[in-house]
C-alpha cells in the first residue's frame, strides 16, 4: 500500500512543471556549470552590453525542464521575466538544461520580438550548433558560453535599436499622467461653475466644489517613483516564440 | 432639482454599464481579435515558406514526388481558405480552419521526415537553414495558439457569467470557438521517424 502511494505520488511529481527562477541577476546557474568567476566574467560582458545598448541578454542554467519541452519551458521564462524593453522587445534568453533527454533538447535561444530581426532563427540555430554546441562536446561550458554571448552581441549590434533612454526620459513618462487626471478634473469645475450661474444657491455648491478640489488634488501626488535600485529586471519586453532549439 | 435628478439618471445608467461589463465586452472582444489576428499571422508565416523548402528538397529528392506533391497541395488548400474577421465568430469555418492547417501540418512532417533519408539535403546550409525557420514558425504558431486560448478563454467566461451574460445577449455577443485537438490518440503517440537501412 505504502508503495502504491509512493508511486503515486512520485509520478505526480513528475508531472509538476519546473518553476521558473526569479529574475536576480543576467546569470543564472541552478546546474552548476561555472564557476564563481566564470559567471562574474559573463555578466560583466552581458551588463557591459546592456549598459551601452539597452539590450538584455540573459543566460538560464538548469538541469532538466521535464516534463516540458524547452521550448514550453522557455517561453514560460520569457514571459516571467520580460527581458528587453518594453515597446522595443530587444530581450535574448539562452537557456541550457544539461540533463534534458534527446527529445526535450538541452539548448534554446529564446529570442524577443525585436531583436528576431537580426537573430532570425536560422541564425539562432547556427548560434547554437556552429559556435555553441563545439565547445560543450569538449565539456567546455563556459568557452561555448562566451563564444554564444559573442556571436549574440555581434548581431544585436548589427540592428539599429532605439538608444539607451536617459533618466530624464524616464521621468518624463512619469509626469504626464497627472495631465490627463488634470484635465478631467478641470473639465468637471466648469461644469459645475456653469450650474453655478444658473442661479442654484451658489453657497451650497461653492462648497461642494471647495471639497471636489481638496478630493482631486490630494489623489495624484504619488506618481514618479520608478526605483532604480540596482538589481537586474526585466524591461517589459514580448517574445513571440521566435528563436532556435538544438543540442550538443 | 431636476438637473440634479438628471445627473443622478446618467450617473446611475453609467454604473449599470460598468456592472453589467459592456466595456469590459469591448476591450475583451478586440483582444481576442488581435490574438486571432497573430495566430491567422504565423499560420501565414509558416505558408510562405513552404515554396522555398519544397525547391529546396526538389533539388536532392527528386523523386519524393509524392510527398512533394502532398505538401503543395495541402498548402494551397490552406492558403485558398478566405480569412475573414467571420471566421472567429463561425465555430464551423473555425473547425474548416484547423483541418486545412493541420492537414498541412502533416503534410510537412512527412516531407521533413522524408528528408531525413537524404544525408547530402540534410548537410545543406540552405535546407539547415529552412528547417530552423520552420521549427521556429512552428514554434511561434503554438505560443500565438497557447495566448488565443488564454484570450479567448477570458471574453468566454464574461459571456456566460451572470449579469454579463444578458449584456452579451443584448447585444449579441456570442461565445468565441476555440482550438481542439482534434485526435488526441493520434498525437499523444509521436511520429516515427524511419531511419530504415537507406543510410
Amino acid at each position: 500500500m505504502a508503495l502504491i502511494l509512493a508511486m503515486l505520488l512520485s509520478s505526480a511529481a513528475a508531472q509538476e512543471q519546473v518553476p521558473v527562477p526569479p529574475l536576480k541577476a543576467r546569470v543564472t546557474d541552478l546546474a552548476g556549470m561555472l564557476k564563481p568567476e566564470q559567471q562574474a566574467a559573463l555578466e560583466k560582458t552581458l551588463q557591459a552590453h546592456e549598459e551601452k545598448t539597452g539590450n538584455q541578454v540573459a543566460i538560464l542554467l538548469l538541469n532538466s525542464t521535464a516534463p516540458e519541452v524547452i521550448e514550453q519551458y522557455g517561453i514560460r521564462v520569457a514571459e516571467a521575466w520580460k527581458l528587453g524593453r518594453k515597446g522595443i522587445d530587444d530581450g535574448v534568453i539562452l537557456i541550457i538544461a544539461k540533463d534534458n533527454p534527446r527529445d526535450l533538447r538541452r539548448m534554446r535561444l529564446e529570442v524577443g520580438r525585436g531583436a528576431e530581426g537580426v537573430i532570425t532563427d536560422a541564425m539562432s540555430k547556427r548560434i547554437l550548433q556552429d559556435v555553441i554546441a563545439p565547445h560543450f562536446r569538449s565539456n567546455d561550458f563556459y568557452a561555448g558560453l562566451h563564444a554564444g554571448v559573442a556571436a549574440i552581441h555581434a548581431l544585436l549590434n548589427q540592428e539599429p535599436f532605439p538608444a539607451v533612454a536617459s533618466k530624464a526620459d524616464e521621468q518624463k513618462n512619469h509626469a504626464s499622467w497627472p495631465l490627463g487626471a488634470f484635465g478631467l478634473f478641470f473639465f468637471l469645475m466648469i461644469l459645475f461653475i456653469s450650474h453655478r450661474k444658473r442661479g442654484l444657491r451658489s453657497d451650497g455648491w461653492g462648497r461642494s466644489s471647495g471639497v471636489y478640489i481638496g478630493g482631486s488634488s490630494g489623489g495624484w501626488s504619488s506618481s514618479g517613483g520608478g526605483s532604480d535600485t540596482g538589481g537586474f529586471s526585466g524591461g517589459g519586453g514580448d517574445f513571440g516564440g521566435g528563436g532556435a532549439s538544438g543540442d550538443w | 432639482m431636476k438637473k440634479l435628478f438628471k445627473w443622478l439618471v446618467m450617473a446611475a445608467c453609467a454604473s449599470m454599464l460598468t456592472a453589467c461589463g459592456y466595456n469590459d465586452f469591448q476591450s475583451r472582444d478586440e483582444a481576442s481579435k488581435a490574438a486571432w489576428s497573430e495566430v491567422v499571422n504565423q499560420y501565414q508565416r509558416r505558408a510562405d515558406l513552404i515554396p522555398n523548402l519544397v525547391n529546396t528538397v526538389k533539388g536532392y529528392a527528386a523523386h519524393e514526388k509524392e510527398t512533394l506533391e502532398a505538401v503543395t497541395k495541402a498548402r494551397s488548400a490552406a492558403t485558398s481558405f478566405q480569412i475573414t474577421p467571420e471566421v472567429l465568430n463561425n465555430p464551423d469555418a473555425f473547425a474548416k480552419f484547423q483541418k486545412v492547417q493541420g492537414e498541412l501540418s502533416s503534410a510537412l512532417s512527412r516531407l521533413m521526415a522524408v528528408s531525413e533519408r537524404y544525408p547530402d539535403l540534410k548537410a545543406s546550409q540552405n535546407f539547415r537553414d529552412l528547417q530552423s525557420q520552420l521549427e521556429g514558425t512552428e514554434n511561434r504558431i503554438a505560443v500565438a495558439r497557447q495566448r488565443y486560448i488564454k484570450t479567448i478563454e477570458s471574453y468566454n467566461v464574461l459571456t456566460r457569467q451572470f449579469p454579463s451574460n444578458l449584456t452579451a445577449m443584448m447585444f449579441g455577443y456570442k461565445v468565441k470557438p476555440s482550438f481542439t485537438v482534434e485526435n488526441e490518440k493520434e498525437i499523444s503517440t509521436a511520429p516515427k521517424v524511419d531511419f530504415g537501412s537507406r543510410k
